[in-house]
């Protein structure tokens, strides 16, 4: 019956199968519980498949026939809540009619989609098909549509064979899907279907309505198959060969821009290499480097290079008067010897005979004198015999006549071989007052300047070359005359150094650097004479003018300045701002100071104010004192003999004093110059050579022989023969000092000094 | 006669072999340049006696520190004419018989 009744439902048309399999699947949504029936059906297509099933320990135990036994749950259509006999009032009518049963009572429509599909068969479809819009084979098609399409034959299927027999037929291999839906779906269908036969016998008269949801759920597998057909159309292919619009950016339209830098710039070269041209091009960076080298060295002797970077016949020239130079110094030697043959004689054997005779007294012999043409006019301001060449003394061409001074001064060294002219000779800017020579080396000879300046010349250079260091005009020279100038000790560095005294009143240390020369201000001679206010009331302090300056001669660092007011001050290199001791000496200034040879507490000093003083160490007094007549030019202990020394005056004269024959008078006076014309101003020992050179005004220097009274050997006492002469000196020195010393005050030298005048 | 004799032993002692770096032509800056002749004389002592690997040697160095590109020759006797990228050229000689020309271009 029921069979039947499907049947012929579905007989209606083929279509409907389908519509019945969407519909029922929708209700099946509704009835998430399945029966047990179903669990049975499913278990009956399990036998298919091997399966054992896991049941846990504490499960419990079942009979099978519990377990068969089916329990029945029928889903029905009908509303329970449904009143068959309802009745309202129809206002129409005027009367109570029966509410007619609603339609929706099995189905309520929950929501109803008016959709866009068309039946395939529709003309619509056809036209569309026609026109290629839906020309996707259906094997092509997406799984779920072949899925419907299957399901949808299996219907047909199903319609001769039991529905019990359904899953077994169904066997066939066929997807896991297909094998879990569809049998639920054909029980479903069953179980759907029953109470509607049902409730068909049952409500014959509602026949009518029978027919009506079946219409409408035909109207809603239209709908169904219009969503079915819908993608079948529209499907693409090859489901994994899709494409989401949301995952397509934008392509952004691309552009090329290009620029072009400037070419780094270059540039050619060429060149050949050669050994011929690498040698010459190293000669000539080589000559070159030496030319720089020379032009590092001061101007004035640059000037000395470029006359020597002369051509080969101009050196050759050179050389060629050189040798001749040479020549004719031999032969002016030469002619000088025999003019003054019977000077030489003089000086090397004539001692005056007249002194056996004159006991106690001596006399000087003049040799020769030395001039120099183009320093006629100027005064020999100093005058040294060189400690090395026993015939060499240099001199210092000045100017002592301040209110018409020299623009010009000279130093010259004079040999003794050649009386008629100096061997070296170097005209300065300036007039030279004093000047010294450097021990070590004796062509060192320092100079100070009446400008102020320091110089040092070199006697072994050329004439050209000028001196060979100088101080700086702007920045260290003196502000005034420089009096004394003295070599001292070497530096620590091993430069040598000379010290300067200027009547600026400052002592200063010049180091001869290479190239230049350091100054180093020692003392500034600060003076007893209160601050002087200036003229716009500021005080102006005095400095006492330096006039002179000795060391002492074992002592480095100990020396003495003499001022131009007559001072004394022994000062020491370590202490620049105050003196060791102070001695008033004499009332003008002190011109000179000079330690004995063999007593180093013992010296002499002379003065402008007529005076040679003896003095010892550590006493304000004077152990001698001499009144000369004249201002005392220059004082100068004797090499050979501890006691004697000498002294030149201003008018002319040579004192020669021996204390140890006579402690009041000179052993000897004697004009060397006239005292008219001329003065003396400078006396020097020879250090080897019994003479004497002393310098006048006039430019001249004389050279003078001792006679043989004063210059006394010590004869040794007859107890010791063996001492020697120094020893002996320094003996018959002490023995006089002893004496001297004895009574504390010595006021009765001068005393009888004075009477004797 | 004796003295000509001693001046021309003067002159012959005056002949001086040079082994200094001395550069010939260089536009190089200056940092430059001290650098190319110290590697310069820093290679031509370590192979005295390879010009080849004294040449790799100076040109690796200066590729290093200066960029690619660099171009070294090393030699006594040749002859050349290139084109360099200005401020990169360095033609000196060394040790007095050797000519090293050092120059850039890429």
């Amino acid at each position: 019956m029921l069979k039947a009744m499907i049947k012929r439902a579905l007989k209606k048309d083929d279509e409907t199968v389908l519509i019945t399999k969407t519909l029922l699947r929708l209700e099946q949504k509704d009835t998430s519980t399945k029966s047990r029936g179903n669990l049975v059906e499913d278990e009956a297509l399990d036998w298919l498949k091997p399966r054992a099933l896991i049941r846990p320990d504490d499960q419990e135990d079942v009979p099978e026939a519990d377990l068969e036994e089916e329990v029945g749950r029928i889903l029905t259509t009908i509303n329970p809540q449904w009143v068959a006999d309802e009745v309202a009032y129809h206002y129409g009518q005027g009367r109570f009619v029966t509410k007619a049963k609603p339609t929706y009572g099995k189905a309520y429509p929950l929501y109803i989609y008016q959709g866009t599909a068309i039946r395939k068969d529709s003309d619509e479809a056809k036209a569309q098909v026609a026109a290629g819009y839906g020309m996707v084979g259906f094997d092509d098609a997406g799984p779920k549509r072949a899925k419907v399409k299957k399901s949808a034959a299996e219907e047909e299927e199903e319609e001769e064979p039991e529905p019990e027999n359904v899953p077994a037929e169904e066997a066939k291999p066929e997807e896991d899907v297909q094998d879990e839906e569809k049998p639920k779906e054909v029980i479903e269908e069953q179980e759907i279907l029953k109470p509607e036969a049902i409730d068909e016998e049952a409500a014959a008269d509602e026949g009518v309505e029978e027919t009506t949801p079946e219409e409408k759920e035909e109207a809603e597998a239209q709908v169904e198959e219009k969503i079915e057909i819908k993608p079948r159309v529209k499907k693409l292919a090859n489901q994994f060969n899709f494409c989401e619009r949301a995952a397509l950016t934008y392509n952004f339209p691309r552009r090329s821009v290009d620029t072009q830098t400037i070419p780094p710039p270059r540039a050619n070269y060429g060149a050949t290499v050669l050994q011929c041209i690498i040698f010459d091009y190293y000669q000539e960076d080589y000559a070159k480097k030496q030319r720089e080298k020379e032009e590092e060295k001061p101007k004035r002797l640059r000037k000395k290079a470029a006359k020597h970077a002369k051509s080969a016949q101009q050196i050759h020239d050179e050389q060629l008067a050189q040798r001749i130079r040479e020549a004719w110094t031999i032969l002016e030697r030469l002619v000088n010897q025999n003019i003054y043959d019977d000077i030489a004689q003089d000086y090397r054997y004539w001692d005056d005979p007249s002194d056996e005779f004159r006991e106690g007294m001596g006399s000087l012999l003049p040799l020769w004198k030395f001039q120099f043409e183009p320093m006629r006019n100027h005064a020999v301001c100093d005058v040294q015999w060189n400690p090395h060449y026993q015939d060499l003394f240099a001199v210092a061409y000045g100017s002592l006549d301040f209110t018409q001074q020299q623009k010009q001064g000279c130093l010259c060294l004079y040999s003794i071989k050649n009386p008629a002219y100096p061997e070296y000779s170097v005209i300065t800017d300036s007039p030279i007052i004093c000047l010294d020579v450097f021990k070590e080396t004796p062509y060192l000879i320092c100079v100070g300047r009446y400008d102020g300046n320091v110089c040092v010349y070199n006697a072994q250079l050329t004439l050209e070359s000028s001196y060979q260091y100088k101080s700086d005009s702007v920045r260290d020279k003196h502000s005034n005359i420089v009096w004394e100038i003295r070599w001292g000790a070497r530096l620590i560095d091993g430069e040598a150094s000379f010290f300067s005294i200027s009547g600026d009143g400052r002592v200063v240390q010049w180091a001869v650097m290479p190239g230049e020369l350091q100054a180093t201000t020692i003392i500034t001679l600060h003076s007893s004479v209160p601050p002087i206010p200036g003229p716009d009331g500021t005080l102006i302090t005095v400095n006492s003018c330096g006039s002179c300056i000795c060391f002492h001669p074992e002592k480095p660092d100990i020396f003495m300045v003499g001022t131009e007011d007559g001072m004394i001050h022994t000062c020491s290199l370590k202490y620049n701002r105050n003196y060791v001791r102070s001695v008033q000496g004499h009332h003008m200034p002190v011109y000179r100071i000079h330690y004995n040879y063999f007593n180093n507490s013992i010296y002499a000093s002379c003065s402008g104010d007529w005076r040679v003083k003896i003095w010892e160490d550590g006493r304000d007094e004077p152990l001698f004192m001499f009144e000369l007549g004249s201002p005392v030019g220059d004082v100068k202990w004797a090499p050979y003999s501890s006691t004697v020394f000498a002294a030149c005056t201003a008018d002319g004269k040579v004192y020669v004093y021996d204390l140890n024959v006579n402690k009041y008078r000179p052993i000897c006076v004697q004009a060397v110059v006239s005292k008219k014309t001329k003065k003396l101003t400078r006396i020097d020992f020879n250090p080897r050579l019994p003479v004497v050179v002393c310098g006048d005004t006039k430019g001249t220097c004389h050279v003078v022989k001792l006679s043989p009274n004063l210059r006394v050997m010590c004869k040794p006492p007859k107890k010791a023969q063996g001492i020697d002469q120094r020893s002996l000196q320094i003996m018959k020195l002490d023995k006089l000092l002893s004496l001297v010393r004895d009574p504390p005050f010595q006021t009765g030298v001068v005393d009888e000094k004075f009477d004797d005048d | 006669m004796a003295e000509e004799g001693a001046a021309a032993g003067g002159i012959t002692a005056e002949k001086v072999i040079h082994t200094y770096p001395l550069i010939r032509h260089s536009d190089m800056s200056e940092e430059m340049r001290t650098e190319a002749v110290e590697l310069s004389v820093t290679a031509c002592e370590k192979f005295s006696q390879n010009n080849e690997l004294a040449a790799r040697m100076v040109k690796e160095s200066m590729d290093k520190k200066f960029g690619p590109a660099f171009h070294v020759v090393v030699g006594e006797s040749y002859g050349f004419e290139i084109t360099y990228e200005c401020t990169t050229i360095c033609y000196m000689y060394f040790g007095g018989n050797q000519a090293i020309c050092i120059w850039k271009c890429s």
